[in-house]
């Protein structure tokens, strides 16, 4: 090869590399701004917020938001020690969560707030100061509750004293604790009243003034008995009318009649004396769900006898409440402690386990399994639609 | 099935929820609570011949497990795994002064002893050997049968969980 065919093949060459170059410069990703996700204003039908406890690290509490349809994970809000749940009023824009804190993490004065969160930043907005006394205790869903106007939210304390810390949502202010000694937890019966289960079997009833404080507070006689076959406390509310499952399959419809008092209607068996014997129970942590429009209670069930009413179950049977009668049995893909079931006309069922950090994710009306979105903190608990 | 201390715990529970009032039902828990403080509280087999170490023959198991028959109706991190034991928090952890009780047998002399599951506090979890027996397991609206409860309301260091003991404190039967 001749010098002057070198120069020239070199030259070539050279202008392919600029041509390469000069094309993959125009290819190249734009810059570009930072910024911070917004939500919208309006939740979608098949969202869910999963509350972690974080039992593993407990000051560090959590909830994720989740989208069933997508399996995104979309937001999350960051709650403090002892975390039990937030509170997501029906009229939007706002969400209410209940936190304790430590000046010094696990040590050091403790302070209880209410914090505000808005709902299309999941910013904080505010806090409301409590007595630093709500009750830490494994997740509940009456441990939080507002009243069916969303004017008070309702917070349980247990110091070992037992109260409800009342806060006016609207004025944003503390105003000021009903004393409910030897009764737990909070369910409401209207837009001023709620009972407290007591540990003789009966409920404390008590109805609120417009201002958040107890205009009368009545015991119901004894409507269950605790030691023989025990309601659990995770009850589900269907319009007016609050069921509970006891240890032993029982179901105890309790009516809120007018005025905001309780009548208990006759109880009824979720299992065949059959399956009794086969040792199906419920079991679980948010063991109930509901769905309003179609009057079914779903359950998480599985075979253990007598003292499995923690256990997680493999199962979720569904009953229609007008019938009383089963129809549908669901069989989970991984086992469950705490199920909800979203309000919309194709429904889905949401299912996790403290036993691992996954959502699982079913359509109800096939019982179809869709899909699990992992990774969603250290034992995730209650489950709460938006 | 239950027993003859469950049925009495359960009338006198039964009967003092009609009878008194709180603040005097908090005066007497106080005063008790006091008494306590003044005279401490002591082994209820106090007396009698000692008795051997956890996992001798009158103990058996092992208390770094969760099917040790002391945890009959325990929910937490057992201590025994976290540098206390089954009876003593861990160092520099408190004593919760309030508790849930269970009523628990033990294979190795027959007996049924009532176990008193005292949470230790004022740290984080100690998030070992994480154990959840529900015998006789009552839920929260009857508080000193429930496991759900964090019991280190009781303590002087706050409501920091970080894990539970065993310890016997009376004989059922």
């Amino acid at each position: 090869m001749s010098h002057v065919r070198r120069a020239a093949a070199g030259a070539l060459a050279a202008l392919a590399l600029a041509l390469a170059l000069a094309r993959a410069a125009a290819a190249q990703l734009p810059l570009e701004p930072g910024g911070v996700t917004q939500l919208p204003a309006q939740p979608g039908a098949h969202w869910v917020w999963v509350n972690d406890f974080s039992f593993f690290a407990l000051p560090d509490g959590k909830a994720f938001l989740v989208d069933g349809d997508s399996g995104k994970m979309l937001g999350l809000l960051s709650t403090g020690y002892s975390f039990d749940s937030l509170v997501v009023p029906r009229r939007g824009g706002v969400i209410y969560s209940p936190e304790t804190y430590f000046s010094r993490g696990t040590r050091g004065t403790r302070t209880d707030v209410v914090t505000i969160y808005d709902t299309v930043h999941l910013a904080a907005l505010g806090e409301v100061k409590i007595p630093p006394k709500r009750a830490s205790m494994m997740a509940m869903m009456a441990g939080q509750v507002l009243t069916d106007d969303e004017r008070f939210l309702l917070i349980y304390n247990y110091t070992p004293a037992q109260s409800v810390t009342v806060v006016d949502t609207r004025a944003r202010k503390f105003v000021g604790e009903i004393d409910t000694a030897g009764c737990a937890l909070v369910y409401p019966t209207g837009p001023r009243s709620f009972f407290s289960l007591c540990g003789d079997g009966s409920l404390l009833v008590v109805t609120l003034n417009e201002q958040g404080r107890a205009a009368s507070r009545t015991r119901t006689k004894e409507l269950f008995d605790g030691l023989k076959d025990p309601l659990t406390e995770k009850g589900v509310r269907a319009g007016d009318t609050w069921l509970f499952a006891s240890f032993e399959g029982a179901l105890h419809p309790l009516k809120i009649t007018r005025g905001g008092g309780i009548e208990a209607q006759p109880t009824w068996a979720l299992f065949s004396a059959a399956e009794l014997a086969q040792h199906w129970r419920t079991g679980g942590l948010q063991h109930l769900a509901l769905h309003a429009a179609s009057g079914r209670l779903y359950a998480i069930v599985h075979r253990g006898g007598p003292e499995t009413h923690k256990d997680p179950g493999a199962d979720v049977w569904v009953w229609d409440l007008a019938s009383r009668r089963k129809v549908q049995q669901i069989s989970a893909r991984n086992k469950v402690a705490s199920i909800q079931v979203t309000q919309d006309a194709k429904p889905l069922l949401f299912g996790c386990s403290f036993e691992s950090n996954r959502l699982d994710v079913y359509d109800v009306a096939s019982g179809r399994y869709l899909r699990s979105v992992e990774g969603l903190g250290i034992t995730p608990g209650l489950l709460v639609t938006p | 099935m239950r027993n003859p201390v469950d049925g009495l715990m359960e009338r006198w529970a039964r009967d003092m929820a009609r009878r008194v009032s709180r603040r005097r039902f908090l005066g007497s828990v106080g005063a008790l609570l006091f008494g306590a403080a003044t005279l401490p509280l002591l082994p209820v087999a106090r007396g009698e011949t000692p008795r051997p170490a956890a996992g001798g023959a009158t103990d058996p198991g092992d208390p770094q497990t969760c099917e040790y028959w002391r945890h009959c109706a325990i929910d937490g991190f057992l201590c025994s795994c976290c540098g206390g034991s089954v009876q003593s928090c861990p160092p520099g952890t408190e004593a919760s002064a309030v508790t849930w009780v269970g009523t628990c047998h033990n294979p190795g002399d027959g007996h049924d002893y009532i176990v008193s599951y005292n949470d230790c506090c004022g740290k984080t979890e100690c998030g070992r050997c994480l154990c959840n027996r529900n015998e006789d397991d009552k839920p929260l609206y009857m508080p000193f049968k429930s496991n759900d409860y964090n019991w280190c309301v009781g303590s002087k260091v706050g409501i920091a969980y970080h894990c539970s003991t065993a310890r016997i404190v009376g004989v059922a039967k």
